[in-house]
């Protein structure tokens, strides 16, 4: 039990709030910026300090750094209970460095109304630690609807085209989603009969007097669909991409870097061990959706894209898949797996979303056909693109590929021809990942293969700009060469769960009995 | 020296990679600084491989790098003979091209990019040597494709090149796509990757049955092999600088392919060893006449390279001969090594030599504006015939030797393979003999050719090495007893069959070299100065022929452009239709036009209402879910 002011997971997610409320109280202009900078910092910082302090941490049925307060609805079993177990600390990490990196980019992006947006990344940011660092079930919940409705706001309010359209429908989608799993969580806390919403004590009981088969299995359904859509499972996909591609930078960094993981995270933290049973019927369906929809489908279809922000956009619904893909495994090393590409998937992408931007500033255009040959005079600015573009392509030497190579693993144990299927991808994101590369920065610039003279060359990636790419792409790399670095945690945690000793290797069996 | 040769083997491997980051980290603006950096890492690589050679003993070793539920992910070194003779060729030639390098790439203005990716590349490299597994050798398999994808694209700003780097990436892959599954197969079915482990297996007794699993595997060497059907991206990677083809698309990495399947030699059954050996004859064959027809001094190497590595991987898929000493494919191995071997020598000294001619010609590569520059470059012409006569399989050369044990297994094993083998073995005497008197005799074609100047030492040193070990290279003897684990398994002909392959070898010279020699002769030489026509005799000779062999070359590159741009690409474009306007625009947003002509309520009739959209999503929630769960 830690002093709540020395407590590193209370501290992440206070700090940020209270950097937004301090942004409320009308500061004085020239302290806006290093208050908002302290409200990032603080949060990576204590990330990165539990992550450094995980393995020696005293733990408590997995848990490490566990603080109970007094807030909360004590009849219904409702209280606020932090402590970070092996599988949410590579995320509470993700969500550390990856805030820190949108809040630098927030800070130069010279947004109207800037204080405002401030805030609400502040809050986004304080509701993404905290998801991953709640053990209550309400309080998990809670806190992803804290990230979510900054989210909505300001794609609405601060985002490019077609901002309306796209904050609608990315709000009637992951409110849709949120429900259904909102439903599921309390048919959980209901049938369990436990009177809490700890997960630690749902566990226990559940793991003694588990649910009926048929119930775990209905709603598991409603967490698979709910959660599933919350993360652009094929084909509940459409919000990702318009929305992505109207988010302002810092938004989408985080949206697709961190918050669109809740739902993948609630799948192996929440439902696989509470519901073992209720997993067998859906893992063929599941895996097939990933395979043909997530993979191939959108795989191709981020081929067919002429817009880079769009590119990379439906590029992380492609991604999701393979994420999925690992879950449906239902195994130590499938499931691990797609912890491992959460992490590396969430540094990639948000580094391409960041990027992105910096390209969009120097050409006014995400247009691929109209740009190229930047290379020339943005060395520094290709080379992160690079980087970036490889790592979320898989190449050893960056987090990804742990992940994608463990998935193909698992997967292949299951069915060799869906690993086959699914390795396809590799080809396919290969495609249009070096594609873009090659459109923007490589080859002759758009003006001189008109023949027109060429205009001023655009400028180099400054400081400002390389500091937040360069916390993402050491990361990137540090996972990459150093993979133990967050499986170990990930292996610990997850061997110890009973879900995977029970039916290790249950789901074969199970998925046969499946009505089809 | 007191380091342990394990220790000393990672330190090798490390070497490379620290010259690399520290090039990226701090060299970037300093070409100079990074050219030293990157070739002291060379050198002390080489000194290290050498040593490791001679006295290093030959040692395994492993450690788990990452574990996740059962799988662990191992890292370790299998450093026996085969590993050994590989990573002195690799150790040797990147030597000389990194010298080499120092004067081609003097004015280059990005020379600490290239620098810094040649290091990167000799640390991928030397990793898929060591990898005493299949998933690290997988690992660094993938370094190398982005080695090869960033020295292809050095030029960046010519779009062929960005082109061909983008082409030479993606068709690895789709080789990678098998090598992978491949992997993943062999290890659940046989329960390790592990290269020692799988050769106890099969010495225990265990019966490696599967087909799919070494085919597979296959496929990788496919791709990096640039063996038929993905042989497309190896003529395109010309495109990057000279000492890259040299040392990447000709010497080292597209020989990875060919020391894969020796390493994996344990888990090879005869079917899946015809259809290599298939592969790699038809490779030979058809590279050669490719060969035939070109103009451009690298595109010309490069489909022989094609040519020879399809030599190799026949060698290997030729397997055992019988009564042969050690068992599997040893003789195969033996064969295809010793050609790889001898073939790095020989084609990095012709690349390197084709460099010293561009940069003589100030950056032409094309033959027939050349001639005449055997008197302005004296060495560079010296050294290249040198080449030209080993590959060619002049006797007694290093490419004689090794030529006549891949003919000679042919020739125990499989004569159709054979017949097809020594045809091209005149092809191919017959199109390096046109390169060389059509680039160095005669009188000079073009302002260029005439103003030829040979290159400083940096430019020809690394020849004179290369000359050095293409004259002698073939000779067993020279390399003590260090690669006797792999070099006593190359086949060797003894009595009728010996003078037999002997005179087939002679005769495929002589009729090579002689067609082009009377082709390419003194007659067609002069007529082609300044007269109407095109510049080959062979396609003035016989146009029909000419235009055969051209349709052949392109043939691959159309039927995958034709696949690129009008299957894949309108496929995507059907799929984004559907998923914009279909999935997005009628699913959700019709659905409730839909249900309003369908009178299942007004209110849903509204397009676009929130109401209207959480209902039609939930209604498919439940549709999905009524098909799974009952």
């Amino acid at each position: 039990m830690n002093h709540p002011l020395t407590d590193p997971l209370l501290i992440s997610l206070a700090a940020p709030l209270a950097a937004a409320l301090l942004l409320a109280l009308n500061l004085p202009r020239r302290w806006v910026a290093g208050v908002a900078w302290a409200g990032f910092l603080v949060p990576a910082l204590a990330a990165l300090h539990v992550w450094w302090h995980f393995g020696a941490a005293p733990k408590q049925a997995g848990y490490a750094f566990l603080s109970e307060y007094g807030v909360g609805v004590p009849s219904l079993g409702i209280g606020l209970k932090l402590g970070l177990n092996g599988i949410a600390l590579p995320l509470f990490v993700l969500a550390g460095l990856v805030g820190l990196a949108a809040g630098l980019v927030a800070l130069r992006s010279g947004a109207e109304r800037l204080r405002g947006y401030l805030m609400l990344l502040l809050v986004m940011q304080a509701g993404l630690m905290g998801m991953f660092a709640s053990v209550d079930l309400f309080f998990f919940y809670f806190f992803h609807e804290l990230a979510l409705i900054p989210t909505f706001v300001m794609v609405g309010v601060w985002g490019g085209r077609d901002r309306t359209y796209a904050a609608m429908k990315l709000t009637i989608y992951l409110t849709v989603g949120a429900m259904l799993s909102l439903v599921g969580l309390i048919a959980i806390y209901v049938k369990a009969g436990a009177h809490s919403f700890d997960l630690v004590t749902l566990r226990e009981v559940l793991a003694a007097h588990p649910l009926h088969a048929t119930l775990q299995t209905h709603i598991f359904g409603l967490l698979l669909f709910g959660f599933g859509i919350l993360v652009s499972l094929w084909p509940f996909h459409s919000w990702a991409p318009p929305a992505y591609s109207a988010a302002p930078s810092s938004v989408a960094m985080l949206h697709a870097g961190v918050l669109k993981k809740f739902g993948l995270y609630g799948l192996i933290q929440v439902a696989l061990p509470l519901l073992p049973s209720g997993f067998g019927p859906w893992t063929h369906l599941l895996a097939g959706l990933a395979v043909f929809g997530n993979v191939l489908v959108i795989g191709l279809v981020t081929i067919a894209q002429r817009d880079l922000k769009l590119m990379i956009a439906y590029s992380s619904v492609m991604h999701m898949g393979y994420a999925f893909l690992g879950i449906a495994c239902f195994s130590v090393l499938g499931v691990g797996g797609a912890v491992m590409l959460m992490v590396g998937h969430g540094l990639s992408v948000a580094l391409l979303f960041l990027l992105a931007t910096s390209i969009h500033q120097r050409t006014k255009t995400f247009a691929l056909d109209r740009m190229g040959g930047m290379a020339r005079s943005a060395p520094v600015l290709a080379a992160f693109f690079a980087a970036a573009t490889f790592a979320s392509i898989g190449l050893p030497g960056f987090a990804n590929f742990w992940g994608e190579l463990t998935i193909f693993l698992a997967l292949a144990k299951l069915s060799p021809a869906l690993a086959a299927l699914a390795i396809l991808g590799i080809v396919i994101s290969a495609v249009y990942g070096l594609r873009a590369l090659a459109r923007v920065f490589f080859g002759p610039a758009p003006a001189e293969a008109a023949g027109e003279p060429a205009q001023g060359a655009p400028p180099d990636l400054g400081w400002g700009e390389r500091l937040p790419a360069l916390i993402l792409l050491s990361a990137l790399l540090f996972v990459g060469f150093w993979p133990k670095s967050i499986s170990a945690p990930i292996n610990s945690a997850l061997e110890a769960s009973a879900a995977f000793s029970v039916s290790g290797g249950a789901p074969a069996d199970a998925a046969a009995q499946a009505p089809r | 020296m007191t380091m342990a040769p394990p220790t000393l083997a990672f330190l090798v491997l490390l070497i490379p990679l620290a010259s690399a980051v520290l090039i990226a980290l701090v060299l970037r603006r300093r070409g100079g600084l990074a050219s030293c950096v990157s070739l002291a890492a060379a050198a002390g690589l080489a000194v290290g491989a050498a040593y490791l050679a001679l006295w290093g003993g030959r040692f395994s070793f492993h450690a788990e790098w990452f574990r996740l539920g059962e799988f662990s992910f191992p890292i370790g070194i299998l450093y026996d003979d085969l590993a050994a003779l590989m990573l002195s060729v690799v150790a040797v030639v990147g030597l000389c091209v990194h010298v080499f390098s120092l004067g081609y790439m003097r004015d280059d203005t990005a020379k600490a990019r290239y620098f810094g990716g040649l290091s990167i590349f000799m640390f991928s490299m030397v990793g898929i040597v060591l990898s005493d597994n299949l998933f690290m050798m997988f690992a660094f398999w993938e370094l190398v494709g982005f080695s090869s994808w960033l020295l292809i694209n050095h030029w960046h700003e010519r779009e062929a090149a960005s082109d061909a780097a983008k082409k030479a990436f993606i068709v690895n892959r789709v080789g990678d796509v098998g090598f992978l599954l491949g992997i993943v197969l062999c290890y659940w079915r046989y329960g390790t990757v592990n290269l020692g482990e799988l050769g106890a297996l099969s010495a225990s007794g265990a019966i490696f049955s599967s087909r799919a699993i070494p085919l597979l595997l296959f496929c990788g060497a496919v791709g990096k092999s640039a063996q038929l059907p993905l042989q497309v991206w190896l003529p395109d990677a010309m495109e990057g600088p000279t000492p890259v083809s040299a040392l990447i698309h000709a010497a080292t990495m597209v020989a990875a392919g060919i020391y894969m399947l020796c390493r994996i030699q344990v888990l090879m059954v005869p079917q899946a060893l015809t259809v290599i050996l298939w592969v790699g004859t038809a490779t030979a064959l058809y590279a050669a006449l490719c060969a035939t027809i070109q103009s451009d001094i690298k595109k010309a190497l490069a489909y022989s390279t094609l040519s020879q590595l399809g030599y190799m991987v026949a060698a290997f898929g030729l397997g055992s001969i019988s009564g042969g000493p050690g068992p599997g494919v040893a003789s195969g191995v033996g064969a295809a090594m010793f050609h790889l071997t001898t073939h790095a020598f020989f084609k990095a000294l012709l690349f390197l030599g084709s460099g010293s001619v561009i940069l003589g010609c100030h950056h032409e590569q094309d033959i027939f504006r050349m001639g005449g520059l055997a008197g302005r470059m004296k060495f560079t012409f010296v050294a290249f015939t040198v080449g030209v006569a080993a590959i060619s399989g002049l006797p007694f050369l290093s490419g004689f030797f090794s030529k006549d044990a891949i003919l000679y297994l042919a020739f125990a094993n499989n004569r159709p393979v054979f017949a097809v083998l020594a045809f091209t073995a005149a092809l191919t005497a017959f199109y390096m003999v046109r390169l060389w008197r059509v680039v160095f005799l005669g009188a000079p074609r073009s302002q260029a050719a005439g103003h030829a100047h040979e290159g400083g030492w940096s430019l020809t040193a690394p020849l004179a090495i290369l000359a050095v070990l293409a004259l002698v290279g073939g000779y067993a003897g020279l390399y003590g007893h260090a690669f006797s684990g792999v070099l006593s398994l190359v086949p060797e002909a003894v009595g009728a069959d010996h003078a037999f392959i002997f005179a087939t070898s002679v005769v495929a010279l002589l009729v090579g070299a002689g067609t082009a020699l009377v082709l390419y002769g003194k007659r067609a030489a002069e007529r082609g100065e300044g007269q109407a026509g095109p510049p080959d005799a062979l396609e003035r000779g016989a146009p029909v022929l000419f235009g055969a062999l051209v349709r052949l070359r392109s043939s691959f590159d159309r039927v995958y452009d034709y696949y690129v741009a009008k299957v894949q690409q309108r496929f995507a474009l059907v799929l984004n239709f559907f998923d914009v306007i279909v999935l997005a625009g009628f699913i959700i947003r019709g659905a409730a036009g839909c249900a309003g002509l369908v009178g299942l309520g007004a209110r849903a009739l509204n397009v676009g209402r929130v109401n209207a959209y959480v209902c039609w999503l939930l209604a498919g929630v439940v549709l999905l879910w009524a098909l799974a769960a009952r």
